[in-house]
């Protein structure tokens, strides 16, 4: 090993578990074809206009090589204003052309860039819902925030610019050979050194340069932490901690800035050297001929100015070629996304009634390990389930089940004798809903928040909702009513109004069965009163599972089952439970003092 | 920067001196040279780049330095004193922008020599296409400068434009459990897909003007080159200068894009250098909130732990038990903790003195506030829970079973060494919770304020929590705030605060029998009212003795028959 070694600790390294699957590389080179031939078009347009400009741009060098040889040759026209208007034209037709190349080129990755970001929507959103429920939406985001801007940049810049400069060295390669065939060895006299520098470069740059670039993001991270956390830091007194962990980043960022910044004084001077041996080999071999008289001055000199032209393109090359090994790892991960099978399910699997029944149900998340064993569970139409029970017992587990989120390993959830694992996702949604205790606001419009419950409800029903939640009035009193826009940077809501909006939604979506999966907030004795009555009126007429944090919820219930450790350890009205005097019970004289 | 100016010059001799009398000495000779100045530049270059990267670090690093000092001498001040946003800019951009002005210094005077000395060697060759080279470049910069400027414009559109989209695409997958719960994934990804469309269109916008500028700037300085090259052609014609130097004149011309552009640039850079400087001196001149009423620190503390009254509600927070404060409204209860807590002037006592008369620092390092909204910082669970101390396994799973966090651990890849996403975002709201009492119970402080640490958890969680709270908080003080009956019957004292006043004072029990509006609060839903409240008055009355004032030592020892009830039955 040369020089320096790269820091031990590695920033860019994944901290987030990757939960999701990567794409193989079978996968990834499929869907970079996928998407060549979709954008075919634009590809051999883009490089035909590259072929002009590139052409017209060798005008020049060779209009001041015949000058030279006019000069040189003491000749007395010069022909200098015909040499001019011709310069000038070829300039205008390279002007015209670099500016179709720039333009299509960007149009190109612009375009590619929405291809590419649009499927991976697709897919994110088609993702079976127990496939995100088991993996978390962490690794998701992770996705989505980093390697969507790593890709940006490559689609945007390094993919037509790379095939901009590949076109452009082959293109003056070409025209040094047609102008002076003699000089096209001494170009390649410097070829080997600049491949095996590139070489030693590019296998270390690309991970170099994504550690360092996520470790100037931890020193940044850190610093908006420890601001954000003013409070905290002083009253647990964590000053000097913060101050401590942000020097150990920037020891951590700069150990890789200079572990770059030792890549770069090998390369650079590597490429200054290759541009001084060629410009040294085409000036002394082919000064060499000039003498013998094997090429004239004018040769020569247009020789050496395409020569020196190499440096735009080479160093465009050099400059996106780390960007495009950048994008591959970026790539890989969002297109492992599509190897997830999307939810399928079979439409004409169709519920007949309401009764929702897990019979004998076994379920684990990971193999050989059950987290709900031997659970049966009879929910009536119309009637209130409550799961109560320690956390971690299992009982958001069941509720998902209800939902048919996940389905069981062993045993059956039905829904009016259909079994809701057979049944496609949204199908399950028009009947059972799953309400999460994150009352997400979209960003976007009111209108928006409210459509996804039931697409293409008119306004008049979204009012209705509203109204029925005792959220009209609020909602009126916006400036833009329905068109605000709500959600983070826009109207902020309060926490009680984003509750009524989840209860509005579930108005709008009517299903008749709803598992209220923790779903505290929507009964936080801290809220508004109203917003229980709002609650009320949305349960009544419909089944009820829920999963329930305070107790006085449960006590209402027609059955309460409480989940202990995977299993359904209690299981009656509140009245038997109490009378049973379990661990129910003595929970239940705890909170009633 | 000098260094470039000699290639032309050895170019222009190696073809007069040994191309054109046919001297191949003389060429070999002046291509040696050549090769050498190459190599000379290059090793020039890279020590300029290495220079200028370690300038680039030390600025940087610096600036990160002060103001993360800075910001932990604010506090708890920050956040009122300078929005986020700011701060984030302060810490994504100006600090490297500050770093990147500085590394002006250098190729800035290198670039001013390179100029005089390309005069020098121009003028040698004729004074008219001096003058007009010398003119020319920097006219022409100027033209070009304010077309990059305005692509900076285009592109800083766009990249708002993406932030935005990304930010959409973010927080759809954020929600995107609310919407497999309920369906309606379609209206957002139409949504998404349109928003995607006018980033492209933006997209075409900054490819365009890109691509005018990309014509111009390449057109205008070969129109340039070529006015020049024309000129010298026409005088080397007249044989006024050497073929050599026509070329070498084609050569000073590339070579004089350097510098001047490079002015240009950095006049681009220190106006935004001196923007962000701006920003970074603001923040590092506010000072930490002063609501100190007398003089400041200059009354001692109370040597031995002593009570806590907040005169504006009544409340008194005695040494050594825990006091629960109950409020229909939460942020009555709040305001009170702020207030014996000193995060707002109050005329707050501690002892004999007034709480804002102690110095700061003695207060934060007796009395903590553990609230709801806490921070939980980015990093292992370990160091999450460890706040500022280094404390060991022992230590460490005794408070985790304390803050009933063992399924939290156990849950974890990883267990303790599991990394917390920032503010803990890979937890529940519940388990952040726990995390946070953890923190709290192991910062063992000499009087604990904790705000709802119950709040998010399930019953049988929140009946251990209590339980356990009271148990390791024994013989210290602690004041918790809370509505829950769980958390309620474990304190040795409860206030019930009404309009923000103390409204009632005693034990759980016996506000719950004496006071019907306290009753409907805690047990908010109970429809058996009659008989529940015979049965409380038992309850009360089987306890009474034990529910005046501090409870005697003996209480410790044994047991009230509803510490962690549910505990031992659930296991």
């Amino acid at each position: 090993m040369i020089g320096l070694a790269p820091p031990e600790y590695d920033p860019a390294a994944p901290t987030t578990a990757e939960t999701l699957p990567i794409g193989a590389t079978a996968t990834v080179r499929t869907y970079v074809r996928e998407l060549f031939q979709r954008h075919r078009r634009a590809f051999v347009l883009l490089i035909g206009a590259n072929t002009l400009a590139v052409v017209a741009s060798m005008v020049g060098p060779y209009l001041l090589g015949d000058l030279v040889e006019n000069v040189s040759d003491s000749a007395r026209d010069l022909h200098l204003e015909r040499t001019i208007g011709l310069f000038a034209l070829a300039l205008a037709v390279q002007a015209f052309f670099v500016r179709e190349v720039r333009l299509r080129g960007a149009m190109l990755g612009e375009r590619m860039l929405a291809d590419l970001r649009e499927d991976f929507l697709v897919r994110s959103v088609g993702l079976p819902p127990g496939v995100l429920e088991r993996a978390g939406t962490g690794d998701l985001l992770s996705r989505i925030t980093t390697d969507i801007d790593r890709l940006a940049n490559a689609m945007r810049e390094a993919v037509p610019q790379l095939a901009i400069g590949v076109v452009w060295v082959a293109l003056l390669l070409g025209g040094l050979v047609v102008t002076a065939p003699p000089l096209a060895p001494a170009v390649l006299v410097a070829v080997p050194l600049l491949v095996v520098g590139c070489r030693w470069y590019f296998k270390r740059a690309p991970s170099a340069y994504r550690s360092e670039s996520a470790g100037y993001a931890a020193v940044a991270a850190a610093l908006a932490e420890t601001v954000d956390a003013g409070r905290t830091i002083e009253a647990h007194r964590l000053g000097e901690r913060r101050i401590e962990l942000s020097e150990r980043r920037i020891k951590e960022w700069t150990a890789w800035e200079r572990y770059t910044l030792f890549l770069r004084s090998v390369l650079f001077p590597v490429i200054n050297f290759t541009h001084t041996t060629v410009l040294c080999s085409t000036l002394m071999i082919g000064g060499v001929f000039v003498l013998q008289g094997w090429i004239g001055v004018g040769q020569l000199t247009t020789g050496v100015l395409i020569s020196q032209m190499l440096v735009d393109p080479l160093g465009l090359i050099l400059r996106w070629y780390d960007e495009l090994q950048v994008a591959q790892v970026s790539l890989a991960r969002l297109v492992g996304v599509r190897d997830i099978e999307p939810d399928a399910g079979d439409a004409s699997v169709v519920p007949q009634g309401r009764r929702v029944l897990a019979d004998d149900v076994h379920f684990g998340y990971r193999e050989g390990v059950d987290v709900l064993r031997e659970v049966s569970l009879a929910v009536e139409p119309g009637s209130r389930v409550a799961l109560v029970g320690p956390s971690g017992a299992g009982k958001s587990t069941l509720g998902r089940l209800l939902a048919g989120i996940y389905g069981p390993r062993t045993g059956q959830v039905t829904l009016g004798g259909a079994a809701l694992s057979a049944m496609p996702a949204e199908g399950v949604r028009a009947h059972v809903a799953l309400v999460n205790q994150e009352h997400h606001v979209f960003v976007g419009s009111l209108r928006d928040n409210l459509l996804l419950a039931r697409t293409g409800a008119r306004d008049s029903e979204l009012w209705a909702a509203l109204g029925a939640v005792d959220a009209a009035d609020w909602a009126r009193g916006l400036d833009e009513g329905l068109d605000t826009e709500v959600g983070s940077g826009g109207f902020a809501l309060t926490p009680a109004q984003a509750q009524q909006i989840a209860l509005a939604r579930l108005v709008l979506a009517d299903p008749h069965t709803l598992v209220l999966d923790e779903a505290t907030s929507l009964l936080d004795p801290r809220a508004a009163r109203h917003l229980e009555r709002s609650l009320a009126r949305v349960l009544d007429g419909r089944t009820v599972v829920a999963i329930a944090h305070r107790l006085h919820t449960a006590h209402d219930a027609d059955v309460i089952a409480v989940v202990e450790n995977g299993r359904i350890s209690e299981l009656g009205s509140h009245d038997q439970l109490v009378s049973a005097d379990g661990a129910y019970a003595a929970l239940w004289r705890s909170w009633h003092g | 920067m000098i260094g470039l100016t000699l290639p032309p010059y050895l170019l222009s001799r190696a073809i007069d001196d040994g191309l054109r009398p046919g001297d191949q000495g003389a060429l070999a000779g002046w291509v040696a040279a050549l090769f050498g100045v190459g190599v000379l530049n290059a090793g020039l270059a890279i020590m300029r780049h290495r220079t200028m990267t370690r300038i680039r670090l030390d600025a940087y690093f610096r600036t990160v330095r002060v103001v993360v000092e800075h910001a932990t001498r604010l506090g708890a001040a920050l956040p009122r004193r300078v929005s986020a946003g700011e701060v984030v800019t302060i810490g994504h951009a100006d600090v490297g922008v500050i770093g990147q002005t500085l590394t002006v210094t250098g190729p800035g005077v290198g670039a001013v020599f390179a100029y005089f000395v390309v005069a020098a060697l121009l003028l040698s060759v004729s004074p008219l296409l001096a003058v007009v080279v010398l003119l020319g470049v920097p006219l022409l910069a100027l033209l070009v400068g304010p077309f990059l400027g305005r692509l900076q414009g285009a592109e800083t559109a766009y990249r708002d434009r993406q932030g935005a989209l990304a930010a959409v695409l973010g927080d759809l997958v954020g929600g995107l459990r609310v919407l497999n719960g309920l369906g309606g994934k379609g209206v957002f990804t139409a949504r998404y897909r349109h928003g995607s469309r006018q980033l492209l269109d933006e997209g075409y916008r900054v490819g365009s003007s890109m691509s005018w500028i990309q014509a111009f700037g390449l057109g205008l300085p070969t129109v340039f080159l070529a006015t020049v090259t024309w000129l010298a052609a026409r005088m080397a014609a007249q044989g006024t200068i050497t073929v050599g130097e026509l070329v070498a004149v084609y050569g000073y011309v590339a070579v004089l894009v350097v510098p001047v552009s490079f002015f240009i640039e950095s006049g681009y850079d220190i106006g935004r250098g001196l923007v962000s400087a701006r920003r970074v001196v603001h923040f590092l001149n506010l000072e930490p909130e002063d609501f100190t009423a007398g003089a400041r620190g200059e009354a001692a503390a109370p040597e031995a732990p002593a009570p806590l009254r907040d005169p504006v509600s009544g409340v008194e927070v005695s040494p050594g038990i825990l006091t629960a404060l109950v409020s229909a409204r939460p942020s009555e209860a709040t305001d009170v903790v702020e207030r014996l807590g000193r995060f707002t002037p109050s005329p707050a006592t501690w002892g004999t003195v007034r709480l804002d008369a102690v110095a700061l620092d003695q207060v934060r390092a007796r009395i903590l506030v553990a609230d709801n909204e806490a921070d939980l910082f980015a990093g292992t669970l370990r160091a999450a829970i460890s706040g500022r101390r280094a404390p060991d396994e022992r230590t460490l799973a005794r408070v985790i079973d304390e803050a009933v966090a063992g399924d939290i651990v156990a849950g974890l890849p990883g267990g303790l060494d599991a990394r917390l996403a920032a503010h803990g975002h890979n937890l529940s709201g519940g388990q952040r919770q726990r995390v946070r009492l953890a923190r709290a119970l192991l910062a063992d402080p000499e009087v604990l304020l904790a705000v709802e640490p119950t709040s998010a958890v399930d019953a049988h969680t929140e009946a251990r929590m209590a339980a356990r709270l009271r148990a390791a908080r024994r013989g210290r003080t602690t004041l918790v705030t809370s509505t829950s009956p769980l958390v309620l019957d474990q304190a040795d004292v409860v206030y019930y605060l009404v309009g923000g006043r103390v409204s009632a004072i005693g034990h759980h029990s016996d506000l719950l029998a004496s006071h019907p509006d306290y009753r409907s609060l805690v047990s908010r839903g109970s429809v058996q009212q009659a008989p529940a409240r015979e049965a409380t008055e038992q309850i009360a009355e089987a306890r009474a003795p034990a529910d005046h004032g501090p409870p005697a030592p003996q209480d410790h020892q044994n047991p009230r028959p509803s510490a962690e009830p549910t505990h031992e039955t659930l296991r």
